[in-house]
């Protein structure tokens, strides 16, 4: 299986812009991208808060569907899917 | 009317939507929350437009390390107010226009008082709860927000038209944290420019407005892309109200 995560702003900056990853089935969109955060400590905390969930204000989107952060770890993400994580900013 | 020096002054820029168009800039009132980084060039270039009315809004004190982005400001205007500052700026700009400059902190309170009778907001604040505010007030006035926000090489923006698209509450069900957040001025220029492109395409009517996705520029890799944004019916601020008492009518 092959899905693509795509990250903008600044969690490109951290993780890279697109990676391609090979989960297991059954693997939940939180799960992949738990697993890809891993590799940059500061990327991970960007995303995900001290318990390992995606901080609420993260947009985490399914082949272009919005997915509730609180839903991200009951999602399956499925081959040939492409999950966006979105960081909002805040400054004007 | 346009006069003959309004002609002469947007002679570029009628070609692109007439005479009507332009009177339509002229007749409207833009109100603009903050006159910081976003709020400077989607200002300025609202003002050189023709846009007739202007209400800008913001409650701060120039400062030094304003000057990187706020280029509604120089420094000379160190210590003063933004609104004297942006209100000299845009009226040397285009003295045929009206300015409104006030100088306040935006809060629940006044929040209905001060925007008043308008044709859309424009977004140029530094925080969330401030912006959420913004979002029902143009809710309910129904007209439409123009929201922008940037952080480093980073900016996002989308055209809220109440009733049709998604609202911010829909897109950003919750706030990013505040932070004093390092950006260069450019980024402010790019999504700055983009809200006054917005507001001048809405108020001709003409083209497609950012409406139902949020724009977002990568000033870092230089890339401009879209995410598609929908409704969300549960929205607390657009969301379609629940009734909550049925009424049966008598036979």
């Amino acid at each position: 299986m092959s899905v693509k995560v795509r990250f903008f702003a600044r969690f490109r900056e951290l993780l890279g812009t697109e990676i391609i990853a090979e989960p297991a089935n059954g693997s939940s969109i939180a799960l992949l991208v738990d697993g890809i955060a891993q590799k940059n400590r500061e990327g991970y905390n960007a995303i995900f808060d001290e318990h390992g969930t995606f901080r609420e204000f993260v947009i985490v989107m399914q082949n272009g569907k919005r997915i509730e952060t609180a839903d991200a770890g009951t999602v399956i993400v499925a081959d040939g899917d492409e999950i966006a994580i979105f960081p909002p900013v805040a400054g004007g | 009317m346009l006069s003959e020096r309004e002609r002469e002054r947007y002679k570029r820029q009628i070609p692109l939507f007439g005479d009507e168009g332009q009177e339509r800039l002229k007749s409207a009132h833009i109100f603009i929350a903050g006159a910081g980084g976003l709020g400077s060039p989607a200002a300025i270039y609202l003002a050189v437009a023709g846009v007739g009315t202007i209400t800008i809004v913001d409650m701060d004190t120039v400062e030094q390390s304003n000057l990187n982005r706020q280029v509604l400001h120089a420094d000379r205007d160190i210590g003063k107010k933004k609104t004297v500052s942006a209100i000299a700026k845009l009226q040397d700009y285009n003295p045929d226009i009206t300015v409104n400059a006030i100088d306040t902190t935006i809060s629940e309170e006044n929040i209905h008082d001060l925007v008043g009778r308008v044709d859309g907001i424009v977004d140029a604040m530094d925080n969330y709860p401030v912006r959420y505010l913004l979002n029902r007030v143009a809710l309910e006035k129904k007209v439409p927000f123009f929201h922008g926000a940037i952080r480093g090489f980073y900016g996002q923006a989308t055209t809220i038209i109440p009733g049709q698209t998604p609202c911010l509450a829909c897109i950003f069900k919750k706030a990013p944290p505040k932070e004093t957040s390092p950006v260069i001025g450019a980024t402010a220029g790019v999504i700055g420019t983009v809200q006054a492109t917005e507001v001048v395409k809405y108020l001709v009517g003409q083209g497609d407005l950012l409406a139902g996705r949020l724009f977002i520029w990568d000033g870092l890799c230089a890339k401009a892309e879209e995410i598609t944004i929908v409704q969300d019916p549960s929205c607390p601020a657009c969301g379609s109200p629940t009734p909550t008492t049925l009424y049966k009518e008598k036979s």
